[in-house]
């Protein structure tokens, strides 16, 4: 009965309805749609670095990463190998690695990279490497002195795929290593700066030219898909803790590793918060303004009803019905428009390649496909739906309180 | 040319729900220059439809209209406009000012768009309120005047720029008796000593009897018409 | 016909204004709101930007930089600029420079008694190098290099952190000089460099540019003429002035001047792509206000239809009354336009003065030279750019509803009930 009634009193006026119902649609397929354009980047930001030899866990000797240098080195790797093996969950992959700081150079040129020794076939599985070969070709685990570059440290070299390059660094003896290594293959990345940084050889060249026996840098875990919160990460890092001592081991999980990440993601979330509240506020006014307005016109009536003996606790509560249908239609049409232009987007995506230097001085990918996390959804639908509810109070108060007579004075 | 208003064979019907009704049928009507007339008749006789036919507000189905020589059907919407503006004065049953603006602003408001200059829109709508007899009262706003005080300075705007013609429908409907009585009685005193041909359509035997020529309509036509 | 005078054309306006206080109240509150918001983002994000260019320029770029053509992008040791005091000599006589300096890189191979490093060396005239740069101010250990030293560095803290090394401590280099010959020396640490920026701590070694021309075969030539303008604004002023005075030298041939954007194109472009996603969002915002505001437009003209139509009646052209109108709801939208520009400056200019605490994200900002407390900049531009936006938009939205008056009929609206 109630709720008919609201209905009905809401089409009284329609333009009046279909206006700000445009206002509330707007603002919430806003919300929505920027929310997952903002989410689709933070996905693939975290998917670029996590491939970016990071993986959801690494496992390092203590004081590596605060010193990444041959001398802080996992001596015997049998021990790790064991805790992942048994840990490992379905679907997910390992690599071990020797990374160390380096210097490449040729006849002409020479500049800082990272070194890295990788195990090629397990590395594929785990970092984007496998997949970033555009000329010549990937690694294989019986090649010996040979290394795969980015295609920015090529071209700055001026150098071509089957030249030689000299990798020099510091062995497990301090002394100064140095090796030739034949280029066999380039590899793209999402950014400049990551083709600049590293290159790759062998695990068994790394080792030998760093006179590392079968020591390595650190071990990497990548699970299928990415969690965004880490709860899966901390989960088996929990486990390996326990099969490693942790006086000789760290397992950290990528929050841990990436904290300027972590810090960005949540730096994200604030501001969809706060751009949530601000649109809100936008629309608010409109509401309170437009009940306000169906009030007035109905002084009358509500007088009326009020010398019929209606409490004005149900005057109230007939005002907010109102409001809550008002609001609910646009909250389910903006969805609807929301989640459509994200999904249409989503196959396609924007592609933002036009401002590649932009792109890569904020770390962001150069395609975003946004995508929509439910929690973000029922967000944006409960602020709009309950802010409006408890803006919609005033009118329904004032509505309450018009007496009989006042009301009907006022022609 | 001695006729201000000139109607030849007017008819006029209004579409209610799926019926016709004929307002006005088969009228002709001339009307003198400096006359002060009365068209009366029972609510629903069409007087409010033929003033508005007069005024230029409503279109006839059929028939030609003459106002101060010019033909209605022949003027674009917006030289209706300025024909109104400038050579038609309406007084109205009620409505007749705007909220805002105070007496004198009110008055001033037609020269404005008549495109007076300041200083003599200020004499003039001072003036004309003296002559109504609403002076000291220039600022004061429609809602705090008297009824009878905002028909006055309706009046006032009326003429204030010597138009042809004054078009009045049920001016004194909402007024009391007395205060009609003394709103006719401007209206007359204007008629007279400021040449102003005044049409204004009532249903009260009292108003009848202050109108030089008298105009029965009875279901659209005429079916008296008498000079006093 | 158009009016002599439109006073009372607006003092109409204002009266009608007020004659719904309660719902005007509100619409102004919704544009003053948006305005605020506009304001003060504006302002903080411009602020910002500022920021970000300049702990870039004074840090390492400057404003303009005379480089051998090719330079920039390959970082060659033998495209040179000789006789850079000529170059000086012309900088001298243009206005508006600030400061200039010389600089010469090479990448070499650093060493301790411990590690090694790849490490862009760089050589700096100390004296001048203050004066363009913030780097003689973020020396958290042992001190700045002065002119007179010789075979003395300063390190960034985590290259010497990796170096494990401290003032005092030796270094010794090895790289290759201009000519081909190996250039090698050993030298003291004498100060630590904190920026904060992690890339540039990381990276950073710079001993005096003459003991640099020695040891790297470089003659008296440099890599770099850097150069800092007085204000942001003179740049391309003075870049055009630059060229010509080279060209006027017959050093054009070979040399470039290159401004901080072509220096470092990223930043330029992050900018834009930051102002365009946030154009998208006040867009937004603005669209939603308009909406929330309409109804008030819409009913301020439908409750009043009988006054419009007797307006009409005697003689009102509906041109005038779209204009009656629009004067109307745009005053309304001007007095929460600039209710909300001075409640917006008001905020923006209490925040530039106590500035904004971004702790929580300070390690992520610090790596883009943007300190943990913001500083909004309140300028014309923040101030107007949104407001003037909002006043474009809300008069599309009272536009609609005005035209609708077009349609009306006197007869019909004085009848309206």
């Amino acid at each position: 009965m109630y709720s008919q009634l609201a209905w009905r009193n809401i089409w009284r006026n329609p333009r009046r309805t279909i206006v700000i119902m445009t206002a509330v649609i707007i603002g919430v397929f806003s919300m929505i749609f920027l929310c997952g354009l903002m989410r689709g980047m933070e996905v693939e930001m975290i998917r670029n670095n996590l491939a970016t030899l990071t993986g959801n866990i690494q496992i390092h000797q203590k004081g590596y990463r605060a010193d990444p240098v041959v001398e802080n080195s996992m001596t015997d790797p049998v021990l790790l190998e064991n805790a992942i093996k048994t840990n490992l969950p379905e679907g997910a992959a390992w690599a071990m690695r020797v990374r160390v700081n380096a210097i490449v150079s040729n006849a002409r040129h020479s500049t800082g990279v990272t070194f890295v020794g990788i195990d090629p076939a397990k590395e594929a599985r785990v970092s984007f490497i496998g997949k970033a070969v555009t000329d010549g070709r990937y690694l294989n685990s019986d090649d010996t002195n040979k290394i795969l570059i980015g295609r920015a440290l090529l071209d700055k070299f001026k150098t071509k795929i089957g030249h030689k390059l000299i990798v020099m660094s510091q062995d497990a003896d301090d002394e100064i290593a140095s090796t030739a290594f034949r280029i066999v293959g380039t590899f793209r990345a999402e950014m400049e700066s990551t083709e600049k940084a590293y290159v790759f050889v062998t695990l068994s060249d790394a080792q030998k030219m760093l006179k590392l026996k079968n020591g390595i840098s650190e071990a990497a875990i990548a699970f299928k898909g990415q969690s965004i919160d880490g709860q899966k990460e901390k989960a088996l890092a929990q486990k390996l803790k326990s099969r490693l001592p942790d006086s000789i081991y760290k397992v950290e999980t990528w929050p841990e590793l990436l904290p300027m990440m972590r810090e960005y993601l949540s730096l994200f979330d604030n501001f969809i918060y706060i751009w949530y509240f601000v649109v809100f506020i936008a629309m608010g006014f409109g509401i309170v303004n437009t009940t306000l307005m169906a009030i007035f016109e109905r002084m009358r009536e509500f007088g009326l009803l009020k010398a019929l003996g209606m409490k004005p606790v149900s005057i109230i509560r007939g005002v907010i019905t109102e409001s809550f249908f008002l609001l609910v239609s646009g909250i389910i049409i903006g969805n609807i428009a929301g989640i459509i232009t994200v999904f249409l987007i989503n196959r396609t995506g924007i592609d933002l390649s036009a401002l590649a230097a932009g792109v890569e001085m904020w770390g962001m990918p150069r395609v975003i496909h946004p995508e929509l996390w439910i929690i973000d959804v029922i967000t944006a639908n409960l602020v709009v739906l309950v802010l409006g509810l408890v803006v919609s109070i005033y009118p329904a108060a004032k509505a309450a309180r018009f007496t009989p007579i006042e009301a009907l004075e006022k022609t | 040319m001695n006729n201000i208003v000139e109607l030849e064979k007017i008819k006029k019907t209004y579409l209610q729900g799926k019926v016709d009704i004929p307002a006005i049928n088969n009228v002709s009507l001339s009307i003198k220059k400096g006359g002060f007339v009365a068209i009366a008749g029972p609510s629903g006789s069409g007087k409010t439809t033929l003033l508005n036919i007069i005024g230029g507000l409503d279109q006839p189905d059929s028939g030609t209209v003459r106002v101060d020589g010019e033909k209605f059907e022949t003027l674009t919407p917006s030289r209706l406009a300025e024909l109104r503006l400038f050579k038609i004065g309406f007084v109205f049953q009620a409505y007749n000012l705007i909220p805002v603006l105070s007496a004198a602003e009110n008055v001033e408001f037609v020269m404005l768009l008549q495109g007076i200059p300041k200083k003599e829109r200020l004499r003039k709508a001072h003036a004309i309120l003296d002559d109504v007899g609403l002076s000291g009262k220039y600022n004061r706003r429609p809602a705090e005047l008297s009824g009878g005080q905002q028909q006055r300075v309706a009046v006032a705007r009326a003429i204030v720029s010597n138009p042809s013609i004054v078009l009045a429908d049920e001016p004194t409907a909402n007024l009391d008796s007395k205060t009609g009585q003394g709103l006719l009685e401007l209206m007359k005193t204007m008629n007279k000593e400021k040449k102003v041909t005044f049409v204004f359509s009532t249903h009260d035997k009292m108003v009848m009897d202050y109108a030089g020529r008298l105009v029965r309509l009875r279901d659209g036509s005429i079916f008296d018409d008498q000079s006093k | 016909m158009m009016s002599v005078n439109v006073k009372l054309d607006v003092k109409m306006a204002w009266r009608n204004i007020w004659r719904n206080t309660r719902r005007s109240v509100l619409t102004i509150s919704a544009i003053c709101f948006a305005c605020m918001i506009l304001v003060f983002m504006l302002s903080f994000q411009l602020g910002s930007y500022e920021t970000m260019i300049n702990a870039s320029v004074n840090m390492s770029t400057g404003h303009l930089q005379v480089q051998s053509a090719g330079y920039h992008k390959k970082k060659s040791m033998r495209l040179v600029v000789s006789q850079p005091g000529e170059i000086g000599g012309i900088l001298e006589k243009i206005p508006g420079i600030a400061a200039y300096t010389f600089r010469a890189n090479a990448f070499s191979l650093v060493s301790s008694n411990k590690r090694s490093r790849g490490v862009l060396v760089t050589g700096i005239d100390p004296e001048r190098e203050a004066c363009v740069s913030t780097i003689k101010t973020m020396i958290s250990h042992g001190r700045y290099l002065e002119q007179s030293d010789t075979n003395q560095v300063i390190v960034g803290n985590l290259l010497a952190k990796s170096l494990r090394v401290k003032p005092g401590d030796e270094l010794t280099i090895l790289g290759q000089g201009r000519d081909g010959s190996i250039a090698a020396t050993a030298v003291i640490v004498k100060g630590i460099l904190s920026s904060g920026i992690d890339a540039f701590d990381r990276s950073t070694m710079q001993i005096p540019l003459q003991y640099f021309q020695a040891v790297y075969s470089m003659g008296d030539a440099v890599h770099e003429v850097v150069i800092t303008a007085k204000s942001l604004k003179k740049v391309s002023k003075i870049k055009k002035d630059i060229q010509k005075g080279i060209d006027a030298a017959g050093r054009g041939n070979g040399l470039v001047v290159l401004d901080w954007m072509e220096l470092i194109p990223g930043l330029l472009q992050g900018i834009e792509m930051d102002l365009v996603s946030g154009m998208i969002m006040y867009l937004v915002l603005i669209i939603v206000v308009a909406f929330s505001i309409l109804n008030t437009f819409l009913m301020s003209i439908f409750e009043r239809t009988r006054e419009f139509g007797m307006l009409m009646a005697i003689g009102t052209t509906p041109g005038r009354l779209i204009k009656l109108v629009l004067i109307e709801s745009m005053s309304l939208t001007l007095v929460g336009i600039v209710l909300g520009i001075v409640c917006g400056s008001l905020i923006t200019l209490f925040f530039q003065s106590h500035g904004i605490d971004m702790s929580g994200s300070s390690e992520f900002m610090k790596q883009y030279g943007i300190p943990a407390r913001l500083y909004p900049r309140l300028s014309l531009v923040s101030a107007l750019v949104g407001p003037a936006a909002v006043f474009v938009i809300t008069f599309l939205a009272a536009l609609f509803p005005a035209v609708g008056i077009r349609k009306l009929k006197p007869v019909e609206a004085m009848t309206h009930i």
